[in-house]
């Protein structure tokens, strides 16, 4: 019974197109287990072997790694989100609204963009977290906690730029809160703010400049962090573990 | 040139594991849970939204998100330019430098580096908790007692200067600079362990605000105890 199944997949595994796809076997064995993960754009991040402690969830918490799980949702998310929504005062707000009860399963994407933004923030804290009180700042990782901060602060502009999006009472008045505080900037207040908001009050400009700033800037600010700072950990030797 | 990493990744063989597939197997099955949660969570509970904006309507009280809480709840206690821009600037410049003050590779690893820094977490999350929440009160009261009307009669430059720039700033400072001491004076603190001091101390501050700012202020940012804020007024009419 199972020959032809069999067959077939044999056929396919020693096919020309496969093999110019996947340069390893079915990854059992030591060799092909290491094939596996540095032949592969995806996985050559890791390294072919990690100690056994970096495995230790109560020691990682898994943070790090969510986080950036969190970062491909909220990219996927988001972008197929950009598909429905115009930032433009007239349309914000009611392209919402349709995504909330005409778009097909819109409002669930809504949901999980909203919730996964809360969570990430969440994730990235409990990271921060993680690697001070292990102390996994220290040599030789100085310059990786400082991009850390950095990635933790864009964390926050990220959520803050997307909470002004809907363009509804909740996100206009929580964005004219931090509207002030960044007008009472000492010394370049009004300039400050005048840039950041694109305007003396919240208004068009505003959302436009959000947008951008939510969708391109720092996103790429982000990403680009984000390679640095997973390929700083394999040049400084994984994840810290006692001595 | 010093070659540092090469010189100092200590990886041995007999404590390795393949990342094919110890490693892959829980990111994935972490990334499966998480994707399962977050559909739940998002089929469960809708994101919120509100009436289009209007800016004649202004919500009482107005709040930023929850993660920006901390700071709005800062603004209540001094001037918003210190509170919103300069703190918070400070502390991450600070939180960048850390590495470079403990410099030491003591306890890299561990978890609170020893029994001691575990002690010292404890006891700065508890310093910090209970004066921040102290001082909360403490403000609250005094403000309801004319506080204000008080400063603006006899302190000198009224009630900016001494309210609203030095004695914040004097409390922040001189809280910080009196937790180190304390914890150097009781457990003979080195860099690493009153680093833990001041970075616990922050947490549990950046906590204490979050929650009040979102649990326990309501209408006209006025203190409530969390079971009773009264439902945000959607529409405050400021002449009405």
């Amino acid at each position: 019974m199972l020959e032809i199944p069999a067959q077939i997949w044999q056929r396919t595994k020693t096919s020309y197109i496969w093999r110019s796809l996947f340069r390893h076997g079915y990854p059992d064995s030591r060799k092909n287990q290491s094939l596996a993960v540095f032949t592969n754009v995806f996985l050559h991040l890791h390294p072919v072997k990690v100690r056994r402690h970096a495995l230790a969830i109560p020691y990682t918490w898994c943070m790090g790694g969510l986080s950036f799980f969190l970062f491909l949702v909220l990219t996927l998310t988001g972008t197929l989100l950009m598909f429905y929504y115009r930032p433009t005062t007239e349309w914000a707000y009611s392209d919402i609204k349709d995504l909330e009860t005409v778009v097909i399963f819109g409002q669930l994407l809504r949901n999980m963009h909203r919730w996964a933004a809360h969570g990430m923030v969440i994730t990235v804290f409990l990271h921060m977290i993680r690697v001070f009180y292990t102390g996994s700042y220290k040599p030789p990782r100085e310059f990786n906690w400082v991009i850390g901060t950095l990635l933790f602060f864009f964390t926050i502009l990220l959520s803050y730029t997307g909470y002004l999006l809907p363009w509804d009472q909740l996100s206009f008045w929580a964005v004219t809160v931090g509207y002030e505080i960044a007008r009472a900037t000492p010394f370049i207040g009004d300039e400050f703010s005048f840039v950041l908001f694109g305007g003396f009050q919240l208004g068009p400009n505003a959302l436009l400049r959000f947008y951008v700033l939510h969708v391109v800037a720092l996103p790429l600010a982000v990403g680009f962090l984000i390679a640095i700072h997973f390929w700083r950990i394999r040049k400084d030797g994984g994840i810290t573990g006692p001595l | 040139m010093r070659q540092d990493s090469v010189v100092r990744v200590d990886k041995r063989v007999e404590d390795t594991a393949m990342v094919w597939p110890h490693l892959l197997v829980i990111e994935f099955i972490a990334a499966m849970l998480w994707s399962i949660g977050l559909f739940v969570i998002s089929a469960a509970f809708n994101a919120p939204l509100q009436d289009h904006q209007t800016p004649d309507c202004t919500p009482n009280p107005s709040k930023a998100p929850w993660y920006l809480l901390n700071l709005q709840e800062l603004l209540l206690h001094m001037d918003k330019g210190l509170a919103g821009v300069v703190v918070p600037t400070l502390w991450l410049v600070f939180m960048a430098t850390i590495p470079y003050i403990d410099r030491s590779r003591e306890g890299v690893g561990i978890w609170f580096t020893s029994k001691n820094g575990l002690r010292i977490t404890i006891f700065a999350a508890a310093y910090a908790t209970l004066l921040c929440f102290s001082l909360i009160l403490l403000d609250a009261f005094l403000k309801a007692h004319g506080y204000i009307e008080f400063a603006s009669e006899y302190f000198p430059g009224g009630k900016q200067l001494l309210p609203n720039y030095v004695i914040p700033i004097v409390i922040m400072i001189g809280l910080s600079v009196l937790l180190v001491i304390i914890v150097q004076r009781i457990w003979d603190a080195n860099t690493r362990e009153w680093m833990i001091a001041i970075f616990t101390g922050f947490i549990s501050v950046y906590l204490v605000l979050t929650v009040v700012g979102t649990s326990m202020r309501g209408p006209g940012m006025d203190l409530f105890t969390p079971w009773s804020v009264p439902a945000t007024s959607q529409c405050y009419a400021p002449h009405g």
